[in-house]
């Protein structure tokens, strides 16, 4: 028989002052299986430890019940008292009797009776509870970073400076993501090139880091410490260790095609770097549109280099890596403008996108950082700015805030304003968010010194005449409507996750919020963390932020994984489900309701009668199950059991709670 | 050629080309309203089957055990249990490839008891439907009488949807257009309109009814575990007491383990001796489904995942909400 002890804490007055202590140990003594029952001013105290470690060994006691606060608060402490004590931390069992009882209950009476019936619910699991050791899991020492925009860069960086490798994989052919593209970065207008590319020759020439560009993760299973990708490494038709990026290849390349790179603003070639500062600074054929490849004939760039590395015939190349941790940097997308036919967007070329503008205003972009009209290549004396295009708009775009706009809009109005002189910024906006060290600072600074106009408003139209475009909307402050000619009109357009985000998500099993951005194990207090243990994010593939956020997050997932590759093993949780082949169905109803991933179908044999059977059960993944207990639910049969939560457990506190 | 000769032949047909090593249909019984099923592994055999008004059992769920001694199984069906074919096909546990359907389309069914009640059921010898007619053929003189078919079909027959079979190999007869006569959710609002006591007494009698038999379970396509909770010893999630709460409980815990899996066929209520509305239940339930993740009718579309089947994060947590 089950010899259990229960003990109930008073937590000072907390519980005391309106749980009758008195009453619930003598229900508790009455109770099937309770052998001993004593109270403690405070149980969590070294004093009240040790009177359950002494009361264990003196009373024989097999099953521990402790009446106190939430298991959340003390259940670790308490664990630790009972294995002391020399029994299986998971005999503990914890009767809520303050947060449940004592704090929402003012009358004593309702408190005392409720707190009598937790105790004695408890008191029916632990009788149950069974002994649970947790499983010691190995840790691969390596860690992959997907994506290499600033976040996945930063963090490869952090993690490959703390001693560990890192597989850093980029889908484009250079590393760099957006920042690359930038021109300055706000609030202090320093080159975004000039601080990145440090870091991109970093990454490049780190010892720890292996770079994988134009190459694609295409599975992931497994789980934290004990992750298997698979690597596509797409073919560049260039032998990587022959190629001295000497350029030639591309200046002679017969195809052009709209430059990613430069928003569209420019051609490449078919064979191209996509940047003079890319890494690795090596072409990539772009098989779509390359001559040879569409065509058949061709190979100028064959013929022409001299260090004879352009290879048509060079295949893809399939890696599969073990690692211990990822983290997940897979950036952002700007929103199709199709919705927003108001804006003229498409329709008339002097109305550009902010990335466009970007690129626009770069002195490495295709006008050499003269602010030029696409259309008659003039500069323009007045600019429209448009802000929240797309983002806080719940009808036709995103309910969010895309949070970067109003202050790279303000950094377009300054820089129009030193590139071309006496040009007039003006900027409609429905709130100016500034939150971040000297951002409102520098948003004064585009208004008070450089003159931008700010008018707060909606544009409704934008439409050609002549040769410029005219502009109405609204001034909602003074309430009258506006009309304005103007030479250019910038939408400040809204980052939208990545097109393939939610494919990723299930690549990967992490969720998405409704608009496609990761989620957070929790969003104050695990912003790194995803639900599924060793997976971490970094920058705008969880939600709209800034460079210095997410570089900043970066290296707070860098710090995770660090954490985590530096341990000998991990200590495996042990509530976790298990399946009854002999009961389980095979219906795999657990496989899709499992949010991580962690069932699998499996093939058993089993003989009946003279016949050989084989047939489909569900398998749990010790080391992927988080012991949520989704699978437990949906399993009809009850064949999905969790551990210490098993049904038995349950049906018993059920009984417990209703007699 | 009748439809009774077609399955004859098509019968003898799969079992001497091969093509199917166990075929599963209807025969005849010793009294007109019987259609007992029949296993046939002998083209022999295919002369026992028999079509008539009566051949309302779904002979789906005997896939189960079959298909463990059978390489394939071919196997006769309505439109009704073609959603059970495919509920099995969604719960996993039968392949596609191991069975060979031959539909069977379905004008409705006749019911015994309606039969009976118009004083036909002694002397009735046989029942054949002959376009919106059941011809009757009767001991005696008057030898056969035309009775208008509507007037006996099944009550569930009167609420169907699919007369023809949603998935199937090889047809046989021609499609049936049988629109619904009756509104199947109508009874669901007339009782959620009661009071609370009302309804609650309301149930409290009809389940009182039950015996436990488990006919309503055995009969459905969504209740195929292999060990069924309700004859669990350990964990024992329902008592056996013959009291009220135990019988709720197996009625409330039936209902809700083929929530959003239930193919409305209404074999369950058929099956009922004790006349429990039990598809009252069922259907609250597709309701209320229907309300919380939008419209889904379960055995359509075997490839589709049942809503309560699926984890999504931004599925709407009702109760946490109210």
């Amino acid at each position: 028989m089950k010899r259990v002890g229960v003990f109930v804490c008073w937590c000072g007055s907390n519980i005391a002052a309106t749980v009758d202590i008195e009453r619930v140990i003598a229900a508790a003594r009455k109770m099937p299986n309770v052998v001993y029952a004593s109270d403690n001013k405070y149980m969590c105290s070294e004093l009240g430890q040790a009177s359950i470690r002494e009361s264990i060994e003196k009373e024989n006691i097999t099953r521990v019940v402790i009446a106190s606060c939430s298991p959340r608060m003390h259940e670790n402490t308490f664990r630790k008292t009972v294995a002391a004590a020399g029994l299986n931390p998971f005999y503990l069992e914890i009767a809520n009797i303050r947060e449940h009882c004592s704090w929402v209950h003012k009358e004593g009476e309702v408190g005392t009776v409720k707190a009598i019936s937790l105790v004695r619910t408890a008191v029916a699991k632990a009788a149950r509870n069974e002994p649970l050791t947790p499983s010691s899991l190995q840790i691969t020492k390596r860690a992959l970073v997907i994506g290499a925009g600033i976040a996945g860069i930063q963090a490869a960086l952090d993690i490959a400076d703390s001693g560990y490798q890192v597989d850093l994989v980029e889908k484009e052919p250079s590393i760099g993501g957006r920042m690359a593209q930038l021109d300055k970065t706000f609030p202090t207008l320093d080159c975004s090139a000039c601080i990145l590319t440090p870091k991109m020759v970093d990454v490049a020439q780190h010892d720890n880091i292996t770079l994988h560009t134009y190459s694609v993760v295409e599975k992931v299973d497994g789980y934290v410490g004990n992750f298997t990708a698979t690597i596509r490494k797409k073919s560049r038709g260039i032998d990587m260790e022959k190629c001295t990026g000497c350029g030639i290849c591309y200046e002679k390349c017969p195809v052009k095609v709209d430059s990613e790179f430069e928003a569209g603003m420019a051609k490449r070639r078919a064979i191209y770097v996509p940047f003079p500062q890319a890494v690795p600074n090596k072409p990539v054929i772009d098989r779509e549109n390359c001559r040879y490849f569409t065509q058949g004939k061709c190979k100028v760039c064959q013929k022409l280099c001299p260090a004879g590395a352009v290879d048509y015939e060079l295949e893809d190349e399939v890696l599969t890596v073990e690692y211990g941790a990822i983290v997940v940097a897979t950036g952002f997308d700007i929103l199709d403008l199709q919705a927003y036919g108001e804006y003229g967007y498409g329709k008339h070329p002097d109305v550009l996108t902010s990335l466009e503008f970007e690129r626009l205003v770069n002195a490495s972009g295709p006008t050499g950082g003269k602010i030029l009209r696409p259309s008659d290549g003039k500069p323009p004396r007045t600019v429209a700015f448009i802000q929240c295009v797309g983002s806080r708009d719940q009808a036709k775009g995103k309910a969010y805030c895309s949070k970067v706009c109003c202050m790279y809009t303000a950094k377009h109005a300054i820089l129009l304003r030193e590139k071309v002189p006496g040009a007039k910024p003006i900027v409609f906006y429905i709130d100016v968010r500034t939150p971040g060290k000297d951002y409102e600072e520098f948003y004064n600074r585009a208004t008070d010194e450089y003159g931008a106009t700010y008018i707060r408003g909606q544009v409704g139209k934008v439409y050609p005449e002549g040769d410029r475009l005219i502009i109405r909307g609204v001034d909602s402050l003074s309430a009258r409507p506006v009309e304005l000619e103007v030479d250019m009109v910038v939408l400040a357009v809204a980052v939208t996750a990545r097109a393939d985000a939610a494919g990723v998500g299930r690549m990967l099993g992490i969720t998405t919020n409704a608009h496609q951005f990761f989620n957070e194990a929790h969003p104050k207090l695990r912003p790194v963390e995803t639900h599924s243990a060793g997976i971490y994010l970094a920058g705008m593939c969880q939600g709209p932020k800034d460079i210095p956020e997410a570089v900043a997050q970066a290296s707070a997932a860098a710090v995770k994984v660090v954490g985590l590759l530096n341990k000998d093993s991990l200590v495996g949780n042990p509530t976790v489900a298990n399946v009854d082949e002999s009961m389980c169905s095979g219906c795999l109803e657990c496989t899709q309701v499992c949010p991580y991933d962690a069932i699998k179908e499996k093939s058993i044999t089993e003989r009946r009668g003279r016949e050989t059977l084989t047939r489909t059960v569900a398998e749990v993944n010790e080391g992927l199950c988080q012991g949520c207990g989704a699978c437990s639910v949906a399993c009809r049969p009850g064949a999905n059991n969790l551990k210490g939560f098993t049904n038995e457990q349950i049906l018993a506190e059920v009984d417990a709670v209703c007699l | 050629m009748n439809l009774t000769e077609k399955m004859r032949q098509e019968a003898a047909q799969i079992l001497e080309s091969k093509e199917a090593d166990l075929v599963i249909g209807w025969g005849g019984g010793e009294y007109y309203w019987q259609s007992p099923p029949l296993f046939l592994e002998d083209a022999a055999g295919a002369a026992e089957l028999a079509f008539s008004p009566f051949i309302v059992n779904n002979l789906a769920k005997y896939l189960l055990e079959e298909l463990e001694s059978h390489e394939k199984a071919a196997l006769f069906v309505k439109g009704c249990d073609t959603r059970g074919i495919n509920r099995l096909l969604q719960d996993h546990r039968i392949q596609r490839e191991a069975v060979l359907l031959i539909g069977v389309p379905c004008a409705g069914l006749a019911d015994r008891e309606k039969l009976k009640a118009a004083g036909y059921d002694a002397g009735l010898l046989q029942v054949e439907r002959q376009g919106d007619s059941f011809i009757l053929t009767l001991e005696g003189e008057e030898g056969a009488r035309e009775v208008p078919a509507g007037e006996f079909l099944l009550d569930k027959c009167l609420e169907c949807r699919y007369p023809n079979p949603l998935v199937y190999d090889r047809l046989l007869g021609e499609e049936v257009q049988k629109p619904r006569e009756r509104d199947p959710m109508a009874r669901v609002r007339e009782v959620q309109k009661k009071p609370v006591d009302e309804k609650y007494a309301y149930w409290q009698e009809k389940l009182s009814r039950c015996i436990r038999c488990y006919a309503c379970r055995n009969v459905c396509p969504a209740c195929n575990c292999r060990e069924c909770i309700f004859d669990q010893n350990a964990p024992r999630w329902v008592g056996k007491a013959n009291q009220l709460s135990e019988k709720q409980n197996y009625n409330i815990i039936r209902s809700f383990h083929i929530a959003g899996r239930c193919i409305d066929c209404g074999e369950c209520q058929r099956a009922c001796p004790m006349d429990i509305p039990l598809m009252e239940i069922n259907r609250k339930i597709i309701q209320d489904l229907t309300e919380l993740y939008g419209e889904y009718e379960a055995g359509i579309d075997p490839t589709d995942v049942p809503p309560l089947g699926t984890y999504r994060a931004e599925d709407p947590a009702g109760f946490s909400e109210r």
